[in-house]
Parts: structure tokens; C-alpha cells; sequence
């Protein structure tokens, strides 16, 4: 494991090496962290602070009077519902499509398979934009515009999910399956029952990337909402402090915003980043 | 079982594809019904190539989007493997508090990213002049430049990214047997010599495989766009997916949009075919 890792280095005596190497470390996560440090302490600033030249980095009195104020300009609350239906419901979709799926190709054999399968693995890269008019319009033509719906409706199923299940699903053992179908058992009950605990921590990734990539998506909501505030995911109000004022006096205010809308995605990832990490490496390796 | 995903990813993302290639054939306007579509041949494509002003801000576009998708993979790359190292290495302890440092960026919505690096930038209360000050390097534009505009939004990009690609390198050195370091330490390989011989052949897959989601990534670039410079100062941020949402459903012009959107998907096509062209040629050397 440890043989040549460090093999980027120049020689040199041992020690210095590894002073070179720690600062370098260092460096890349200071760099990494700053922004989002500044943005938490310019959210505790006063305006007057944040007006300030040369940037006061911390705050004298750090105050929760900015977090106060953005309740008063865009509606918190139900934005982060809002975020939070759009981001629970779709993720419990993916899940659901994603393992039956993954589960079929992982384990039925039929005729055109491996071709499906390209297919909609194909469509992985396939950038939203490139979809983007036609799918705005087919949304509008079938009534789902201008509600949560129609941000949560088509994206209940993706290519990444299915190819991730069917990566997990394919290293469970044939004989598992076919002794639970000997039993009796139906195809569903053998998915979620039998097949299902044995790919738990894949599934777990799966439901936080799932999570996080729509509670952070902008493009599509913003496109289907066609400006019904009623709807908007915390993403978008927050945009919408920026046009409220473009000004430094209220730098506290969106970097409060921004705070509340970073939390939640970040929360789960201190806690179950393991599981991302594992998927990541996992997915990236069998595939 | 496949039903339900075959049916919502035909529904939702082939069927739309296949409409925009039939739409970038066709007159029509994004607030009709498809069915008022007119053919029109290659009427769109002459004209998002053309000397009109469509054609100019198009190939803008297209020019900004190759600038900053070559621009974050050209970072993201070498920086990835840097820190894939790093964290690997057992030298020195903290590697695997460096890798969720790095990698918790990659979670904070693009939105936030854009927000806060907007003030970052800002020229007077922004801390980064302030520290290039401490170094003596006088204040940069930034974000308010034509000059500077893309590449500050590349580095946004890279830093929100880096993260994500750190851990596909680690997954790729991870795949590196230590007994060949053993023997090239052996046969007398310095460290350099180990990094060049075996390191980056083995890393190749993963370095293909990171390029080609980078790119895809950076295609994508909306955010900081929409929300900070609007395409300017001068067109010089106009990338394509801000540019063809701004003429496919902004101005309705959907057939406009949608040869927009059908360069953009054929582009990429041979881009990531000419990548791997490249790479297996590589490896038949």
C-alpha cells in the first residue's frame, strides 16, 4: 500500500519531504475550505462590516441578525419544504426504478439486453440541456407546468442509479435468488426482501446522491416553474436574493441564504460520506 | 421490472432527444404546440452558423463552451492526481480528513458556490485582492472583465469539482499492485521515474474516464451564468447551456435552440470519441 505513494515527490532528506508534504496538504485544504468559511462568517457580519475596505474576515460581534432578514425577503420555510418534497419524493423514485431495473439486468437473461442496457446507460451523458425544449414543452402539453410535479415527475428514473443497482445487484449470488424463487417467493418480494439488505450500503449511496443532486438542482426547476414563487426550492429563492440587492450592505444577507441552503446536503455528507466514497470508487472500478 | 424506468427514461429523455433532432429541422415556436412545427431543411443550422447576429453570439457560445471545458479538464486532471496522492500517501497522517474536506465541496449546491464566490471576486470588499494584495499582486478584475470573466468561473468550477475527481484518481491508485514499486525500486527507480513509468500508465482508464465526465460536466455550466453575469461583460461567459436556454425558452425561438442543442450533443460525441481514439492508440504503443 504505502510502497511509492508519495512517488511525486523529488528526493530529498526524508524530514523535508515530509514538511513539503504537509504544507502542501495543508494548503489544498485551506483553499478548499476558505469559501465556505467566509461564507458562514460573512453570514454573522453586520452590513456595516460587510461594506468594509480592507474585508474584516471576523466578525467583532457576530450577529443572527442577516438569517432574521432573509425570512423577511423570501419565504425560507417553504422553500426548504419545497426542496425537501422535491429532493425525498424523487429520490424514493430513483431508488424504486433503479433497483428493479438493476435487478433485471443484473439478473434476467433476454434478448436485447446488453443493447437496452447501452441505451439508457447512453443517455448518462447525455447533458439536460440538450432536452431541455422539447421536455419543457412535453411537461407544459401534459399539465404538470408551474408545480412540483412537474420538477419531480420526470426525473423518477435515471441511467446512473440503474447502471449503480446493476453493478451491486450482479455481485449477489444466483444461488440467493433461486432458492427464495424454490420458496415460492414473488419477483418483488425477492428484490426488496432478499436482494435488497445484501446491496444496503449501494443503496444508501445511491439515496444520498439521489438527495443532494436534486436538492441542489436549478436548471430544470427553473425552467418548469416559470416563476410560480409558491414552488420554488430554496435554490431559487436564494438566486432571487441576489437581484434583491446587488449591493455589499447586504452580503450577510445572501451568505445567510446560503448557508441555510448549503446545510442540509452537507449534514448528510459529514455523516454517510463513507457510502459516497465507497460508490464512487466502486462504480469507477467495476465499471 | 423494467418497465417503469424504461418508460419514464423513454418519456423523458429519449423521446426529447429524439424531438430535438426532429426540431432543429423544423420552424417552430416553444410556446406552440409541436404539431405547428414547419420544416424548414437546414434553414436553422445555416443560420446559427451564419454572419447574423444569431450566428455571432451561437459561435460565441460554442467558442466560450471549448475555452472552459478544455480550461477545467486541463485543471481538474493534473490537481485530481495531485490530491488523489496526497490523500494516499501514508507519509504523513490526515489523508483521509484531506479527501472529505476536498470532497464536501463537490455537495454545496452550484447556486451557493456561485453566490459566495461572486463576493470573493468582489474587487473592493472581495478578500482575494486583499490577499493577492499580501503578496504583492495589485487587485484583478475578476468577474467584471471581459479578460478575466471565464477563466474566474473555471476556477469556481474546478474548486467546487476537484473534490469528486480526487476520489476517481484515489479509486485508480488504489487498483496500482505495490510490488511493482517494489521492483522498480529495486532495479534502482527514483520516485520521479516511479510516478512517470508506472503511476500514469496504470492511472490511464481512470484519467479517460475522469476526462470524459469532466467534460460532460463542464458543458453544463449554468449557474454562475444565470446568476452573476448574465453572459457578459461583453458575451464573453455566453456559454451554450445558458445561450440555447435563453433562445429555446426565454425567446421561444425552439428550432433555433434545438440545432443549438444538436451541435452541442455532436460535438461531444466526437470529442469523447477523438478521446478515446487517442487513448487506445496509446495503448497499442
Amino acid at each position: 500500500m504505502s510502497a511509492g505513494s508519495s512517488s511525486w515527490l523529488p528526493r530529498g532528506r526524508p524530514s523535508g519531504r515530509k514538511a513539503l508534504l504537509a504544507t502542501l496538504m495543508l494548503l489544498a485544504a485551506v483553499a478548499s475550505a476558505f469559501p465556505l468559511v467566509w461564507m458562514v462568517l460573512s453570514s454573522l457580519k453586520t452590513p456595516a462590516e460587510s461594506m468594509q475596505v480592507p474585508p474584516v474576515w471576523i466578525p467583532h460581534a457576530p450577529s443572527l441578525e442577516s438569517y432574521e432578514k432573509v425570512s423577511g425577503v423570501v419565504n425560507v420555510g417553504r422553500s426548504m419544504w419545497n426542496s425537501l418534497v422535491i429532493a425525498s419524493i424523487t429520490t424514493a423514485g430513483v431508488l424504486v426504478t433503479s433497483m428493479m431495473a438493476g435487478y433485471a439486468f443484473a439478473k434476467y437473461h433476454f434478448p436485447g439486453r446488453s443493447l437496452l442496457f447501452s441505451v439508457l446507460i447512453a443517455t448518462m451523458f447525455l447533458p439536460p440541456i440538450v432536452t431541455l425544449i422539447p421536455l419543457y414543452r412535453l411537461v407544459g402539453s401534459i399539465g404538470l407546468n408551474a408545480s412540483l410535479a412537474g420538477i419531480i415527475v420526470p426525473n423518477l428514473a435515471n441511467a446512473f442509479g440503474i447502471f449503480l443497482m446493476r453493478q451491486f445487484i450482479a455481485g449477489v449470488p444466483d444461488d440467493l435468488v433461486d432458492a427464495a424463487r424454490m420458496d415460492g417467493a414473488s419477483e418483488l418480494l425477492i428484490l426488496f426482501k432478499i436482494v435488497a439488505p445484501s446491496v444496503a450500503p449501494a443503496i444508501a449511496a445511491l439515496a444520498l446522491f439521489a438527495f443532494v443532486y436534486h436538492w441542489n438542482s436549478y436548471l430544470w426547476p427553473l425552467t418548469v416553474l416559470q416563476g410560480n414563487a409558491d414552488a420554488y426550492p430554496i435554490v431559487i429563492s436564494l438566486s432571487r436574493l441576489l437581484s434583491y440587492n446587488r449591493g455589499a450592505v447586504n452580503t450577510g444577507l445572501v451568505m445567510a441564504g446560503a448557508t441555510l441552503a448549503v446545510l442540509p446536503p452537507l449534514i448528510l455528507f459529514v455523516f454517510l460520506q463513507r457510502f459516497f466514497v465507497d460508490s464512487i470508487v466502486g462504480s469507477a472500478i467495476k465499471g | 421490472m423494467l418497465m417503469p424506468a424504461v418508460t419514464l427514461i423513454g418519456i423523458f429523455i429519449l423521446l426529447p432527444m429524439l424531438l430535438t433532432v426532429w426540431l432543429s429541422f423544423q420552424d417552430w415556436s416553444t410556446q406552440t404546440p409541436f404539431s405547428s412545427a414547419s420544416f424548414i431543411g437546414l434553414d436553422n443550422f445555416r443560420e446559427i452558423f451564419g454572419p447574423t447576429s444569431v450566428g455571432r453570439d451561437f459561435k460565441g457560445a460554442l467558442t466560450n463552451t471549448a475555452i472552459y471545458t478544455a480550461l477545467s479538464v486541463v485543471l481538474i486532471l493534473p490537481l485530481s492526481v495531485a490530491f488523489g496522492l496526497m490523500v494516499y500517501q501514508h507519509d504523513v497522517a490526515g489523508g483521509t480528513a484531506l479527501r472529505t474536506v476536498l470532497f464536501s465541496t463537490y455537495m454545496v449546491p452550484m447556486i451557493a458556490v456561485a453566490l459566495v464566490w461572486s463576493k470573493l471576486y468582489s474587487p473592493s470588499e472581495g478578500p482575494l485582492n486583499q490577499m493577492l494584495g499580501l503578496i504583492g499582486v495589485g487587485p484583478q478584475p475578476f468577474l467584471s472583465s471581459p479578460r478575466s470573466a471565464l477563466i474566474s468561473i473555471v476556477f469556481l468550477n474546478v474548486w467546487q469539482q476537484v473534490g469528486y475527481f480526487t476520489v476517481l484518481a484515489i479509486a485508480g491508485l488504489t487498483q496500482i499492485p505495490g510490488s511493482l514499486y517494489e521492483a522498480a525500486k529495486l532495479d534502482g527507480a527514483n520516485r520521479f521515474e516511479q510516478f512517470r513509468f508506472i503511476t500514469l500508465p496504470l492511472m490511464r482508464r481512470t484519467l479517460l474516464f475522469s476526462a470524459v465526465i469532466a467534460i460532460i460536466n463542464a458543458v453544463q455550466v449554468f449557474e454562475p451564468v444565470a446568476l452573476i453575469t448574465q453572459g457578459g461583460p461583453v458575451g464573453s461567459t455566453n456559454v451554450l447551456t445558458y445561450h440555447i436556454r435563453r433562445v429555446g425558452i426565454e425567446r421561444a425561438q425552439g428550432g433555433l435552440g434545438s440545432a443549438m442543442a444538436v451541435m452541442l450533443m455532436l460535438s461531444l460525441i466526437v470529442v469523447v470519441c477523438a478521446l478515446f481514439a487517442l487513448a487506445n492508440r496509446k495503448n497499442q504503443e
